[in-house]
């Protein structure tokens, strides 16, 4: 196997993290005026940005309404500038499909949509630049927006990649460390009753190996829930001031 | 805490776009400085660098890739590699073997260097600006962050950084005063390290080197090597075959094998080795380096060589004797170079003048047959003449037609003893210096004054056995490092026997991970040549504190069975670390008077009364009964199974030729002997049983895979000629129709074929449990299913390795809690493959130190009139244009030509004498006949014949022996019954070196200084080696041939002739 040195002998990882460590996460709610919420955020260079429209009637044939909660739509897309090389995306490859339906899976999980019988929540997500871990991005932004619309939740949908190297989990995979060949899960953690959302990993892993690698990507999805409570109590502040 | 930054670089994308991609790149503040002087509180790991240093070094990333070699010195201390240079190491083309070889540098405890992360330290980073140039950056980021040492480090000691970037200096040397920058290397080695004139010598060839390689010509000689990734692809596509090439030492020039490694079965229809003919399609391809290789169309295949070839013959032979043709390929490419260090040796002056116009490039040969010329600049060429020098390899453009090289070190004038053994040491890449002071302040003391006491806390945790047992040893006569004892006695109720072996509790005193347990680790062996040994651990361990001597308390791990008395089968064993002190310190002939019950005096019972001595006899006599009772028992229990005893009569044999060694134990091997190696033998047996219930994935045991039987044929047809058919089917049968093929006429007869035996045997080798199915640990030589090395921890590092496995299968029982000092299972098997080599690498450096001291025995005779150099031989092998023939008096194995370069053949006259005369060979599978006009001659296999031996002597290989035929008949030596003592190979050994040391004294009283004499009396501070290790040794087929068998017993003999 040749390539790069994931992980350092002194524990360093190719971007000067250690292994346990996150990349840094900015966020913003309410960039938007127009939708019913939005927020924009930033997961080392990853860049996403969530809006959602809802609760609101079923849009398009009345059959796909339920009678006892909310229907949610997610909708995934990447931006033509968003990787190194420039490529046009159309809607509805299978990649975004996949990731749609992931997104959707992980919301219903959530969102406490039975307070919503035979409505919608629309979720859309725009992956701005991509860096690694756009899944996670793409939720932790979604949550925020969620959020900022004032659509009730169980918990923060926090989400974190984790990877394995030389018998070390790494938390919060960049690009180039999901690239090198190894093993990446992705994990979406309701953080204060340590629920599972959504868990997926496509490589292959020891089995013994599989727990150690679940309790560094939860740990880093508890880290993430710090930084996303300070967000939203941050923007809770600024919008009372200026209400008051 | 951390500061997010970026970084833009500019890569290649798959398609080979170039592509601009920005990374992160966080920086902190606190980055531990790995510094024993550090004054703010780095959370410092590992290794640290000394705080007892004048001053700090730090390479430049030119000068880290570039002139590693230099830095790899030991007496540079201090040396701070930064992040920037290793990965400017990591990144350089092709160079992944530099990288590997610093990041083994970093992590080897016994060189003072550390690597400082300062990419991510948040002040010694400097962005690279726009339109910087890659080196500018990485020197500038490399001064940064020496002032950011020095700063960090409280201006403690200054810094100097090493670059051989003239503009680097001019542009920072004034900057600050106490971080020096200083110019050349060499202006820093000649500044701060004038001793180590090595380091200065290195460097210029080093730079020598790249200068020429600027200049070189554009005229392709070789086609290129297909790309890595071309070449991943073909392999797993099976278009090209990945394996080790092996040159043919004898035919270096033209023939070469690649042998597969790994998936065989995708290619089930290419079961044997490949053949390479001929340099074009060898393609640089050097000995020992994994290749990928593209079988050629079956026209074109070719088949491999017969005929003898003497050394360095180049001749151009017919196509008559090759064999049948076999896949023949040529190499596409290299996956790994496996290039060592080379001893070569200069050509004279005279010669390299003539050879090229600018004599600072020169033609060197190599030590090693297999090694093509290699090409070096120097201007020491015409000192260096007739030296051996050695040599890295630095690369093989395909321009070129020899690789280039650079010289590293000179070992000394050619031909000269020391020279010459210290060439075999680096041509087996042993290194064993003298242990140093720092290994040798982790030992505990004993000496007069403060003499080394039994523990009281070690008391309790240990079985006391020194008042309950009676326990002895039995060695070979003056014996100092005893690795085992013995014990047994019967048990109260005499219902039960206990059998004990107490072998030296070397992990004790060796903890994991010290420094004289890496040392030990890297030589994993001790390593014995025919005149000196090299000991694996300091000699207060190996000769006094883990020596389990005669009457002193000794810490020891034993194996404790409990036996039925009647039908001896195990009921109970106990495996544990316990306290002894041996009663008799036995050697084996006192042993077997004892047990013949002759009167006999045992030195510890000299100044007893009479009656107390009897009664204390009879004690030891009963006991050294029921021991040989007990290992005949085990004995025919193993035979049962079918162990093979092929060895036991070599050694006889052995025994028989070396008339030193029958000085030291009687001509046949006492029962005793194999008494005391039953015994081993079963403790290794259950140990290993013990071990890998345990560690099911993780222990350390000993296999020997079965013969592959295609290997007995020459055997089988051998026998044939004589009348005797060999069973080869199983280990029982092979050892049964062995017994059965024995000519009472000539005993030479039976030897030679367990010798074939022998040699069609694949080697024992260590492995580690997880890494190879169970069915697979059988150890066919010995006829058991599970066996180890436990009972020479002393001489062995796997010993150490099995004994720290013991106890922690014993703690685990204990405290029933998961272990967690275990080496993982890859770890083990890699250093099981480590200790393997070693082995191997320590047998052949003894047969070839053996060979070295024949030739230097038979230089000073005249073949012609030394009656000693007329000897017997036997002829075991057939081949096109001679014969294999061995010569019992001297135990030497080497080929006989029957048609010389001027395509004569060999007749014999009437009166048994030879005459080379124009004729012709005709061969046979079991007979080669000569005819010419005298007559026919036929020669068979088993013949006896006389020949004379001399010594062809090469300038830049090692010396040879050559044989040839005087005579038909049995060489009859007269003098051989009136003189009792004729020369031994010891007695040669002696006079070897008594010569070598008159030399150097001659050489000295001429104002020459060599150092010879002082490190002989050094090194040969030998004691004898244990004669039963020798007989454990051979007894587990761990030998390739007959020759390495000889080795040790010459080795042995050498040291005990010196003691």
């Amino acid at each position: 196997m040749a390539g790069i040195e994931l992980l350092s002998d002194q524990g360093y990882r190719l971007d000067g993290r250690r292994a346990t460590e996150l990349r840094k996460v900015q966020a913003r709610m309410g960039v938007f005026a127009q939708a019913d919420g939005s927020a924009y955020l930033e997961q080392g260079n990853t860049k996403a940005l969530a809006v959602v429209y809802g609760p609101h009637e079923v849009r398009g044939p009345r059959a796909k309404s339920l009678h006892d909660r909310a229907v949610i739509n997610c909708q995934y897309s990447m931006a033509t500038f968003s990787t190194a090389e420039r490529k046009r995306r159309p809607h509805g490859d299978r990649k975004s499909s996949e990731m749609s339906l992931h997104l959707k899976q992980t919301f219903e999980a959530a969102v406490l949509t039975q307070l919503y019988p035979r409505s919608q929540i629309d979720i859309y997500v725009k992956i701005l630049q991509s860096d690694g871990g756009n899944y996670t991005a793409c939720v932790n932004a979604a949550t925020l927006a969620v959020v900022d619309a004032g659509i009730p939740m169980r918990d923060y949908v926090c989400a974190c990649t984790a990877g394995f190297v030389d018998d070390t989990p790494l938390a919060d995979l960049c690009h180039a460390e999901e690239s090198g060949g190894g093993t990446s899960l992705s994990l979406a953690l309701l953080p204060r009753s340590g629920q599972i959302a959504l868990v997926q990993m496509d490589a292959r892993i020891h089995q013994d190996h599989l727990d150690t690698l679940m309790e560094a990507a939860m740990t880093a999805c508890k880290g993430v829930s710090r930084v996303l409570d300070g967000v939203v109590r941050q923007h809770l502040q600024e919008v009372s001031v200026l209400t008051a | 805490v951390m500061i997010k930054t970026e970084k833009v670089l500019h890569l290649r994308s798959s398609r080979g776009r170039k592509v601009r991609v920005v990374r992160e790149h966080y920086l902190r503040e606190r980055v531990p400085c790995s510094s024993a002087l550090c004054q703010a509180e780095c959370q410092n790991e590992g290794k640290v660098l000394s705080a007892d240093l004048t001053h700090y070094v730090v390479p430049d990333a030119g000068v880290v890739c570039d002139f590693l070699e230099v830095l790899e010195f030991r007496e540079l201390q201090g040396v701070v590699f930064t992040q920037t240079a290793c990965q400017a190491a990591q990144q350089s083309r092709g160079r992944s073997r530099l990288y590997n070889r610093l990041r083994s540098l970093l992590k080897d405890p016994r060189h003072d260097c550390i690597l400082f992360a300062n990419e991510f330290q948040q002040y010694s980073f400097c962005l690279r600006e726009k339109g910087e140039s890659q080196e500018k950056w990485q020197t500038r980021c490399i001064y940064h962050s020496a002032v950011w040492y020095y700063n960090h480090l409280a201006g403690l000691r200054p810094v100097v950084m090493i670059t051989e970037d003239l503009e680097a200096i001019a542009e920072y040397s004034s900057l600050n005063s106490e971080v020096y920058v200083i110019s050349t290397q060499v202006e820093y080695l000649r500044s701060f390290c004038p001793d180590l004139l090595a380091a200065q010598e290195l460097y210029c060839s080093i730079s020598q080197a790249m200068q020429e390689r600027e200049s070189e010509s554009t005229e392709r000689e070789f086609a290129d090597h297909l790309p890595a990734e071309v070449l991943e692809a073909g392999i797993k596509s099976g278009r090209y075959i990945q394996g080790t090439l092996n040159v043919n030492k004898h035919r270096a020039q033209h023939e070469a094998f690649v042998r597969f490694e790994g998936s065989a079965s995708k290619n089930t229809e290419l079961n044997s080795d490949i053949l390479v003919c001929g340099g074009k399609h060898r393609n640089r391809a050097v000995q020992g380096d994994v290749v990928a290789v593209e079988l050629l169309p079956v026209k074109e295949w070719q088949g491999r060589n017969t005929a003898l070839t003497e050394g360095l013959g180049e001749d151009k032979t017919g196509d008559e004797t090759q064999s049948q043709p076999m896949p023949t390929g040529r190499v596409v490419g290299i996956l790994q170079r496996n290039w060592r260090d080379y001893v070569v040796t200069f050509p004279p002056w005279e010669e390299v003048q003539s050879q090229s116009r600018n004599s600072q490039r020169i033609l060197v040969t190599p030590w090693d047959y297999r090694i093509p010329k290699i090409r070096i600049s120097t201007q020491r060429a015409k000192d260096l003449q007739d030296h051996r020098v050695i040599v890295r390899l630095d690369s093989w453009e395909s321009t070129s037609l020899y690789p280039n090289g650079h010289t590293v070190r000179v070992l000394g004038k050619a031909g000269e003893l020391e020279t010459e053994v210290q060439t075999i040491l680096v041509e087996c890449c042993i290194y064993a210096p003298p242990f140093s002071e720092a290994q040798l302040k982790e030992m505990p003391v004993n000496s007069e004054e403060n003499p080394w006491k039994v523990d009281p806390s070690e008391v309790n945790a240990r079985l006391d056995l020194r008042d309950t047992h009676l326990v002895f040893s039995i060695d070979p006569l003056g014996c100092e490092d005893v690795d085992d004892t013995l014990s047994v006695q019967v048990l109260p109720g005499g219902k039960r026997l206990q059998l004990g072996v107490h072998i030296a509790d070397v992990t004790h005193f060796v903890q994991e991970g010290s420094l004289t347990d890496l040392e030990a680790r890297a030589r994993a062996t001790t390593y014995y040549l025919a005149d000196r040994r090299y000991d694996m651990l300091p000699a207060v361990l190996s000769a006094d504190l883990c020596s389990l001597l005669g009457g002193v308390d000794r810490y020891a791990m034993s194996v404790l069975w409990e036996l039925d008395a009647q039908s001896l089968s195990v009921c109970k064993v106990w495996y544990g670390r316990t306290i002894i002190r041996s009663t008799y310190q036995l050697h084996y002939e006192l042993a077997q008077a004892l047990l013949n019950g002759e009167q006999v005096e045992v030195p510890e019972l000299a100044q007893m009364e009479q009656a107390e001595r009897d009664q204390r006899l009879t004690e030891l006599r009963q006991a050294l009964e029921l021991l040989t009772r007990l290992a005949r028992h085990l004995r025919a229990q193993r035979d049962k199974g079918g162990a093979l005893e092929l060895e036991g009569v070599e050694v006889r044999a052995q025994l028989d030729s070396d008339r030193n060694i029958t000085a030291l134990v009687p001509k046949q091997p006492l029962e005793v002997h194999e008494t005391v190696a039953e015994c081993m033998i079963y403790a290794n047996h259950w140990v290993a049983r013990k071990i890998q219930e345990h560690f099911p994935h993780q222990a350390l045991l000993r296999r020997h895979p079965p013969p592959r039987q295609e290997f007995f044929n020459r055997l089988i047809d051998c026998a044939k000629t004589r009348g005797f058919s060999i069973d080869t089917r199983s280990n029982k049968a092979l050892a049964d129709s062995l017994d059965q093929a024995a000519d009472p006429l000539d005993p030479l007869v039976n030897r030679l074929l367990r010798m074939m035996a022998t040699q069609a045997m694949s080697n024992a080798q260590y492995f580690s449990t997880g890494a190879c199915p169970e069915e697979q640990y059988y150890h066919y030589g010995l006829a058991l299913d599970r066996y180890t090395h436990f009972t020479s921890p002393i001489r062995r590092y796997a010993d150490i390795i099995v004994h720290r496995l013991l106890m922690s299968a014993i703690s685990a029982e204990k405290e029933s809690g998961p272990n967690t000092h275990l080496v993982p299972n890859k770890e083990l098997e890699e250093l099981a493959q480590q200790i393997n080599s070693r082995n191997r690498a320590a047998q052949i450096a003894q047969k070839q130190s053996t060979e070295l001291f024949q030739c230097l025995y038979f230089k000073d005779k005249d073949p012609v009139t030394d009656e000693r150099c007329v000897a017997d031989a036997v002829v075991y092998s057939i081949r096109a244009n001679g014969m294999l023939v061995f010569v019992p008096r001297y135990g030497l194995k080497g080929a006989v030509y029957l048609k010389n370069r001027d395509g004569h053949v060999l007749s014999l006259k009437r009166d048994g004498s030879c005459v080379w005369q124009p004729g012709s060979l005709q061969r046979y599978p079991d007979k080669i006949s000569s005819t010419t006009s005298i007559g026919t001659h036929t020669f068979n296999v088993f013949d006896h014949i006389t020949v004379r031996v001399s010594v062809q002597s090469s300038r830049c290989h090692s010396d040879s022996l050559c044989l040839e035929v005087i005579a038909n008949r049995p060489h009859q030596t007269p003098q051989a019954e009136c003189h009792p003592a004729p020369r031994g190979r010891s007695e040669l050994v002696q006079e070897v070196v008594r010569l070598a040391e008159e030399a150097s004294q001659q050489a000295n009283e001429n104002g020459r200084a060599p150092k010879l004499t002082r490190e002989e009396r050094e090194f040969r501070q030998s004691r004898k080696p244990n004669l039963y290790s020798l007989l454990v040794e051979i007894g587990e087929l761990a030998l390739l041939d007959l020759a390495a068998c000889e080795q040790i017993s010459a080795g042995s003999q050498a040291c005990t002739a010196s003691a």
